[in-house]
């Protein structure tokens, strides 16, 4: 019994597991949190996630900056990229504006300066003619310039939206990456350990993981429950139509919540980058998966349930190759989303719909 | 503008294959080899009479007065005896992947022939006579290698065809080459099943059931283990068929395999089957990973984190130099089995690599190596028959033995290649021949 039980009694693979799962976490955060407000899966998250992870790549490799700078810095650009993301793939099926029809201008002359071909200063010049156009639709955006015309779309149009703009951001990277993977620098954090008894140890990433999870979850948890945005996003979440009436800036409010989500998903990109040293234009689609599963798990639009969803999905992938093997793992996983669906559809701290919020 | 559109829609298309294929395959070989190498594979290091690199495999080095294919003049091994028969123009075809995928494998073994048979036809080594080469792309398609092969084969009337580069595009296109009663060698290609397809068809390239047995037996020999832990991939037919052959190595051995963990080629955490391995008590004394370089970088690095501090052994997935690219100083001291090494001292690989070095400026990689060596099996194989009659090169090709190749002292074995295959050690990211 002792031996079949043994990899539970060890410490190190619930280190594993944890550091696993609170990335899990980080990255089903994000999810979570644009679900709550719009009712719907962004479905680009991973690949904001992937983003995230070369953004900080880029930042270490061509500056040298350590990693604990880049990560910062690297949220900031994902939350920004998420922004942009918002307005291009989401606002414009929810009400099109004069701007919004600029900013896609502008976009698809910056996908044309990264296809075409020529001297590096001609891309680079349309490159940036492409991205003035973009500044000055949103410039017509912000001042309100020229009708809006609401619109009701289907209710799946902005996930398909949002799987198509994940398809561009995935060229976008293989084009500038290449599709062959990449890793951080070695450095001091992935060689120094600190050893927890006779059996186990943990490394600085695998820490700086489990802490950098903490502080984004209570810094989280105050600015929803303690800012005026979190009230906003709350009241969003509650009935967006109400907030509307109330005087809610709705189109602000949502803009700061895929920036949050944004950089939640940079966050885990870089925190995975340097656990694994395996930077993919691909990895997002993985834990898209996971992702959507830990937030199904603990219950669509709660925090403490994305957290929790997350976590134990990696714990479970972690015992299940411990107890069984690889074979299985992702059996396993999905086992659990389905047993969770059977005895609490709403998941395990998901609320019906009649009370949400 | 049309440039531009016509660029997007390529690479539109592109994407959409990469996504499709899902995981980047490194290695162009990677049908699996699952054929039992007990019976033929374990016997290879000892029928292997002569090995003319004694750096590389010390215990097996003794060279026997029997053989007198000594590299004695230059790079021109002796004429046969009917080379002088021979004249005029003999046209062989050659089919490699110069577009696609395997392009980087098949550019190589283009420059190697190339190299090959110009060495060939100044050499007098077919009397008057010279190769013709015809050099076709097949894009790494199994439907154009067979095109091309007809076309070969019917309207070029080549006496024989070395290639294509990949195993796939060989099940596919030698048949035909059966068929007509044409010669083909295979220089690339290590899946099974390819001499099956009848007897025209010979190959130069060692499959990996030759190759693990034997870098089990002299790591087993260097490093004195008894006990070992395995990693495979179980999801890719490559990692899978490297695995069996090792089990398999290591049984006959007498090796005794504590744990085996398998894991998925996408994968990027290794560290729960690393805490299983570093958690078996007693101990493993050796790491067995079957991988391709993308997880198994990611093996080593996480080992190194998780303090697992064992030496590793792969199969062929580690012959890339995105190994040490992506695992950095984690990779160093890894040891892989190979059928060639570009340091091999041996005089006759020795000046095929300054040769390919003036010509081309870099460093020729093991399918140029196989495919020039090819190249060479086949001219010889002119040369004895005396002939250019497809049926009589056929026959000459059966008899070759013990002829002098940059691959070592080179026999065929019912058209199965024999020499002997080189262990190598990761030192400072270039690998050094093993011990």
């Amino acid at each position: 019994m002792e031996e079949f039980l043994q990899p539970l009694l060890n410490g190190q693979q619930w280190i594993n597991g944890l550091s696993q799962g609170a990335v899990y976490a980080l990255f089903a955060l994000g999810f979570t949190l644009v679900f709550g407000i719009l009712g719907l899966i962004n479905l680009a998250h991973g690949a904001n996630y992937m983003w995230g992870a070369y953004i900080g790549w880029v930042l270490v490799t061509s500056t040298g900056m350590p990693a604990l700078v880049a990560l910062p810095l690297a949220m900031v650009a994902s939350g920004l990229m998420a922004v942009l993301l918002e307005r291009l793939a989401f606002r414009p099926l929810r009400a099109l504006s004069r701007g919004s029809s600029v900013l896609w201008v502008g976009f698809i002359i910056l996908l044309i300066a990264f296809v075409m071909g020529g001297p590096r200063a001609a891309r680079l010049a349309v490159g940036a003619v492409g991205i003035l156009v973009m500044l000055f639709g949103m410039v017509l955006d912000a001042r309100g310039y020229g009708p809006v015309h609401e619109r009701d779309v289907p209710h799946l149009s902005p996930m398909i939206s949002s799987l198509g703009a994940s398809a561009i951001l995935v060229f976008l990277a293989q084009a500038q990456f290449g599709a062959e993977q990449q890793r951080y620098p070695f450095g001091p954090l992935q060689s120094t350990r600190f050893q927890l008894g006779e059996a186990a140890s943990i490394s600085l990433v695998q820490l700086l993981i489990l802490l950098s999870a903490l502080v984004l979850v209570v810094g989280l948890h105050l600015l929803i429950q303690r800012s005026r945005v979190g009230r906003a996003i709350r009241s969003i979440s509650w009935s967006e139509r109400t907030a509307r009436l109330l005087g809610v800036d709705v189109d602000a409010v949502v803009a700061r919540t895929f920036f949050v989500s944004g950089a939640l998903a940079g966050a885990a990109g870089v925190l995975i980058g340097l656990l694994t040293n395996a930077i993919r234009p691909d990895m997002g689609v993985g834990i898209a998966i996971l992702g959507l599963t830990a937030i199904v798990v603990g219950g669509m639009g709660s925090i403490i349930g994305a957290i929790v969803g997350g976590l134990i999905i990696g714990l479970l992938q972690t015992f299940s190759v411990a107890f069984i093997s690889s074979e299985f793992r992702d059996a396993i996983v999905f086992a659990l989303l389905l047993l969770v669906l059977f005895f609490r559809p709403s998941g395990i701290f998901g609320r019906s719909s009649a009370t949400r919020a | 503008m049309i440039r531009l559109m016509y660029r997007l829609i390529l690479v539109l298309i592109i994407t959409a294959l990469l996504a499709s294929c899902g995981a980047p395959t490194a290695e162009p070989d990677t049908t699996g080899t699952t054929e039992s190498p007990a019976t033929e594979a374990g016997t290879t290091p000892e029928t292997t009479e002569a090995t003319p690199d004694a750096a590389a495999t010390p215990e097996v080095g003794v060279t026997p007065e029997t053989t007198e294919a000594t590299p004695d003049a230059e790079a021109a091994p002796d004429a046969g005896a009917g080379a002088a028969d021979l004249s005029g123009e003999i046209p062989v075809g050659f089919v490699f992947s110069l577009t696609g995928g395997a392009a980087l494998y098949g550019t190589s073994q283009r420059n190697a022939v190339e190299m090959a048979v110009e060495e060939i036809n100044e050499s007098g080594m077919l009397g008057d006579a010279t190769i013709r080469a015809f050099i076709e792309d097949d894009a790494g398609r199994p439907e154009t290698a067979t095109t091309v092969f007809e076309t070969l084969i019917n309207q070029n009337n080549v006496v024989a065809i070395i290639g294509p580069t990949l195993s796939n595009a060989a099940l596919s296109a030698d048949p035909i080459a059966q068929e007509a009663g044409v010669p083909v060698v295979a220089v690339s290609n290590t899946a099974a099943g390819i001499t099956e397809i009848g007897d025209y068809i010979f190959r130069v390239s060692l499959p990996e059931s030759m190759v693990i047995p034997n870098t089990v037996e002299v790591t087993k020999e260097e490093l004195g283990y008894d006990r070992v832990a395995i990693m495979y991939a179980n999801d890719d037919a490559f990692s899978r068929s490297g695995y069996e052959v090792f089990r398999q190595a290591l049984q006959d051995q007498g090796v005794e395999i504590a744990t085996e963990q398998t894991f998925s080629t996408n994968d990027t955490d290794f560290s729960p089957q690393l805490t299983q391995i570093r958690n078996i008590d007693p101990a493993p004394e050796a790491l067995i990973v079957s991988a391709l370089a993308q997880p198994a970088a990611g093996i080593l690095t996480q080992a190194s984190q998780l303090g697992l501090d064992l030496p590793v052994i792969g199969g062929n997935g580690f012959n890339s130099p995105q190994l040490s690219e992506l695992a950095g100083e984690a990779a160093d001291g890894v040891i892989a089995g190979a059928a060639w090494i570009v340091t091999n001292t041996n005089p006759r690989n020795r000046e095929f690599v300054e040769a390919y070095n003036e010509r081309y400026g870099n460093n020729p990689d093991q399918f140029a190596a196989q495919a020039y060596a090819g190249t060479y099996i086949l001219a010889q194989a002119i040369a004895n028959a005396g002939s250019a009659e497809r049926d009589a090169i056929r026959d000459a090709l059966d008899q070759i033995e013990n002829l002098d190749t940059v691959l070592g002292n080179f026999s065929f074995e019912n058209r199965e290649p024999q020499h002997t295959p080189v262990v190598q050690q990761l030192q400072d990211g270039q690998f050094q021949v093993f011990p």
